[in-house]
C-alpha cells in the first residue's frame, strides 16, 4: 500500500521532471528540470523499492544505491552547470 | 505495481534520449547522459528486486559509480580543455 502510494508519487516526479528537461527552452532551468527528476524521483522510486515486503537483506544495497544518487548528483549538475558558466554560457534575460 | 513504474521510467528514458541526440549545447548532452544513466540504474535496481537477482544490484552501484565519474570529469574537460590543473 505505502510502496505503491510512493511508486506513483515517484512516477509523477520523474514524468514532471522529463517533460521539464524536453520543453524548457534554457540549460539552467533543464538542469533544475532535471535535479527534480533524478534526485526526487528516482529516490521516492528507490524508496518504494525499500519498503515493499519489510526489510530484507537486499534493501542495504538499495539504501546505499540511494545514498550515492543522493550524494552523486548534485554534484554532477553543479559540476555541469560551472562548466557552462565559465565557459561563457549565460541565460537569456527578458 | 513494480512493472508499471519501469514501464514509466523506461518510457522518460527514451524521451531523454532525445534531448541527448537534439540538445543545442554540449551541456545538455552531459545533463542528458547523466539522466539517462540514473534511469537505467533504477530500473536494474527493480530488476534486480524483482526477480530475486541481488547481483544485479551490485552492477547498479558500480554502474552509479562510473556513470558519475564519467560525467565529471567529461565536464571538467569541456570546461577546461584538460581534466587536470
Amino acid at each position: 500500500m505505502i510502496a505503491a502510494i510512493l511508486a506513483g508519487i515517484g512516477c509523477a516526479l520523474v514524468a514532471i521532471g522529463t517533460l521539464g528537461i524536453l520543453r524548457f527552452g534554457d540549460l539552467f532551468s533543464r538542469l533544475q528540470a532535471s535535479g527534480v527528476s533524478d534526485n526526487a524521483g528516482l529516490g521516492v522510486l528507490l524508496v518504494s523499492l525499500m519498503v515493499r515486503g519489510g526489510w530484507g537483506s537486499e534493501d542495504w544495497g538499495l539504501l546505499i544505491l540511494l545514498a550515492l544518487l543522493l550524494l552523486t548528483n548534485p554534484i554532477a549538475t553543479h559540476s555541469i552547470a560551472k562548466s557552462a558558466f565559465t565557459q561563457g554560457y549565460r541565460q537569456d534575460r527578458p | 505495481m513494480i512493472a508499471a513504474a519501469e514501464g514509466v521510467v523506461a518510457a522518460t528514458l527514451v524521451a531523454v534520449l532525445f534531448r541527448l541526440i537534439a540538445g543545442p549545447t554540449t551541456w545538455d548532452r552531459l545533463m542528458a547522459y547523466n539522466s539517462v544513466s540514473n534511469r537505467g540504474i533504477v530500473i536494474m535496481a527493480a530488476i534486480s528486486v524483482t526477480t530475486q537477482e541481488p547481483v544485479l544490484l551490485d552492477v547498479a552501484i558500480v554502474y552509479a559509480m562510473l556513470s558519475y565519474l564519467g560525467v565529471v570529469v567529461l565536464s571538467r574537460f569541456v570546461e577546461r580543455g584538460q581534466v587536470h590543473r
